[in-house]
């Protein structure tokens, strides 16, 4: 057992009122820059949608991700050889125009026009070329379904066998917000001919060293999520840190922080790094996901934490690990999925799948629907979450109905309800966590996950910079 | 005068690129990229990059074979002057063709599209200039050669000895003086070339990822 730390994300999907909060922060700290104006590392998609960049989870398109042949695994993108003739063109990495031009307005006319018959007008200009341009497609261009055009594209809509129509009577729709998925293969960093991408071994955020960077972007098609982009003022790849800064000092990525629905949950899990291969290698679709289940590892075992300890896991971020969220929600009540298993990256920010309302035939019947009756088609939510898999959705949709009907019950003083998998204490303690938690308890990160003591941490206290000529200490 | 150009410039030349080269990786490796212009226009590159690249990597080649091995060894494998010409022409014509239609497109596509101008820095024009005039010189200059405007010259025998003296140091000065101009403009627009390498995006060839090949697919990396 190589056991190592990651910090996960959860999502809780069913919480997400879709304001792009998350997205917004996370663009006036890390994108607010010239050459990154057209990037998100964090964005709100609505689905059915194409998404951002257009029509990301299509790939047969942009062969992202990973694939098995033959028992092996390899890079969808193709061979190394393969590769080192995609350096001169790459076929697959998407264009500026498949995110969209960034613009701004000009403003300067609002103040400086000469007095006309009719109002000034604050035109779009094109922050690549200066000039004068058309907004035909933005970063968010299909918010809430924007009249259903793109939503029909949606790749998985057309993966489903039975015919949505997305008919006024049965529409339906759900936010994702994502970021980079710090996944435990991921394919950026195979993919980087110049080896510039890494996975911390400390907390397992993938990053990209600015440095070695070369700017051969072939992590950018690599990438199924589509999360790195290029900048076209550096030319070198960019994309989500996690926060990395904060996370070091106990912080919560900014994204988690000022999410307005509380939806994000943030914590260490521990895993197996030895297993991590044989899982993405997994034949069938369907079980990866809970293969990766197995890869990670309960923080209160003795023999992990041993074997966490023999890894040199610091004692305060097993302490973490222990009191994880994360690991309660992905693990112990197997709340929350991976986005697209199938691309095998093992991507660690996990979703909880939303309840929808009650079809109008239902509503008469029934207090709380059965899973399978909920606006949103398991099918749609399977091929997103699942692999295709609608017996995972079903049931974990299940479980988050029990601990409504739980509470329900609790507050008429009725019995509860019969046929529950877990204890009725269990269904109370996930309540609380989904419900109602605190930011405190949302959010268990071990402080001083940069490596500093406490008595360290003290000695440069006050120094203003001074104490560490040129930060090298 | 030519004793400076012949003699010393090369060397000059060839110390800025090696130290300047050094200098740039170790103070400023964050500007170090292929400052690739894909992601801007996409389209116009499918064709002219992979062409470019081609015909440069044929053209480059050819240089290393006709510079580098000496006349004798190629006569003592029996290769006539004859064949080795045919031989030169058949590799240098169409990586000449490659080499400049590929350079013209890229050209068209950098200054036609009003997008690529993020992409193209003061320096860059100043490099695509002595970059067209090496490739034009360079082209003409076979040209003449083979369709024998030129006379009997002969670069196997007074510029790539001359070359190889530079290697040696001992510079035969002597060897260029009957070289023609078109060769001789050829030498200069190179070795300006050379100087300004370690200052341009040139630098991403030296850069090929070789070490791709042999390493983990996952890099875990301790702070």
């Amino acid at each position: 057992m190589n056991i190592k730390a990651q910090v996960a994300m959860v999502m809780n999907l069913d919480k997400c009122i879709g304001c792009h909060t998350c997205s917004i922060t996370c663009k006036n700290v890390w994108t607010n820059r010239e050459g990154a104006e057209y990037m998100y590392f964090n964005n709100v998609e609505t689905k059915p949608g194409i998404g951002y960049p257009k029509n990301w989870e299509d790939q047969e398109k942009w062969k992202g991700g990973w694939q098995v042949n033959g028992g092996e695994l390899s890079l969808r993108t193709g061979s190394k050889l393969e590769r080192i003739l995609k350096l001169f063109y790459h076929p697959q990495q998407p264009e500026l125009l498949d995110y969209y031009e960034p613009w701004t307005y000009d403003y300067e006319t609002l103040i400086n026009s000469t007095r006309k018959n009719h109002q000034p007008v604050a035109r779009p200009r094109s922050l690549i070329t200066q000039k004068r341009m058309n907004i035909k497609w933005g970063p968010n261009w299909d918010d809430d379904l924007a009249g259903g055009e793109s939503a029909r594209q949606d790749v998985n809509l057309k993966k489903i066998a039975e015919d949505i129509t997305l008919e006024f009577q049965d529409i339906f729709m759900k936010y994702l917000p994502r970021n980079c998925n710090h996944c435990l293969n991921p394919a950026c960093v195979a993919a980087c001919p110049s080896g510039a991408i890494y996975k911390r071994d400390e907390d397992g955020v993938v990053l990209v060293s600015q440095d070695a960077c070369r700017g051969w972007r072939h992590c950018i098609p690599a990438c199924p999520y589509k999360k790195v982009y290029y900048n076209w003022k550096t030319n070198k790849a960019e994309k989500c840190t996690f926060c990395y800064p904060r996370l070091e000092n106990g912080l919560p990525t900014v994204c988690t922080d000022t999410c307005v629905g509380r939806i994000r949950y943030l914590g260490i899990i521990l895993y197996d790094a030895d297993a991590v291969l044989s899982t993405a290698k997994t034949t069938d679709e369907k079980n990866i996901y809970p293969t990766l289940l197995d890869v990670i590892k309960d923080p209160t075992s003795p023999e992990v934490q041993a074997a966490a300890r023999q890894a040199g896991i610091s004692e305060a971020v097993i302490k973490a690990a222990e009191i994880s969220p994360v690991y309660k929600i992905i693990k112990r009540w197997q709340l929350a999925l991976p986005l697209h298993p199938e691309y095998r990256t093992l991507p660690m920010v996990w979703y909880i799948p939303p309840l929808s309302p009650i079809m109008k035939v239902q509503e008469d019947k029934v207090y709380l629907p059965n899973s399978e009756t909920m606006r949103i088609p398991l099918a749609y939510l399977a091929e997103l979450f699942s692999a295709g898999d609608t017996k995972v959705i079903a049931r974990t949709l299940q479980r988050l109905l029990d601990m409504r009907s739980v509470m329900r019950q609790k507050e008429i003083n009725a019995a509860p309800p019969k046929n529950l998998e877990f204890e009725v204490g269990e269904y109370e303690k996930m309540y609380r966590l989904l419900g109602i938690a605190k930011y405190a308890d949302r959010i268990k990160l071990p402080a001083g996950l940069q490596g500093k003591t406490h008595e360290q941490l003290r000695e440069l206290q006050g120094s203003a910079g001074y104490a560490c000529p040129g930060g090298f200490c | 005068m030519s004793g400076f150009i012949w003699g010393a410039l090369p060397y000059i030349a060839f110390t800025v690129l090696i130290v300047g080269t050094l200098y740039r990786y170790s103070t400023n490796t964050r500007t170090w990229t292929t400052k690739s212009s894909q992601f801007l226009a996409k389209g116009s590159l499918k064709i002219a990059g992979p062409m470019f690249h081609l015909g440069l990597a044929m053209a480059f080649g050819g240089h290393v074979i006709g510079i580098l091995i000496p006349k004798f060894l190629t006569d003592g494998a029996g290769i006539d002057e004859h064949l080795y010409h045919i031989i030169a022409l058949a590799g240098g014509i169409p990586a000449g063709i490659l080499f400049f239609v590929g350079f013209f497109l890229l050209m068209q596509r950098r200054f036609g599209n009003p997008r690529m101008k993020v992409n193209t820095s003061t320096m860059d024009g100043w490099l695509y200039l002595i970059l067209f005039l090496t490739i034009a010189t360079g082209c003409m200059a076979t040209a003449l050669n083979a369709t024998g405007i030129l006379g009997d010259f002969n670069y196997r025998e007074t510029i790539s000895p001359w070359f190889r003296s530079l290697l040696m140091f001992q510079p035969d000065i002597s060897l260029m003086e009957n070289v023609p101009l078109i060769f001789k403009c050829h030498l200069l627009c190179a070795m300006t070339l050379i100087t300004i390498f370690p200052f341009t995006r040139l630098v991403h060839c030296l850069s090929f990822p070789f070490e791709f090949f042999f390493r983990n697919n996952i890099i875990y990396r301790r702070k």
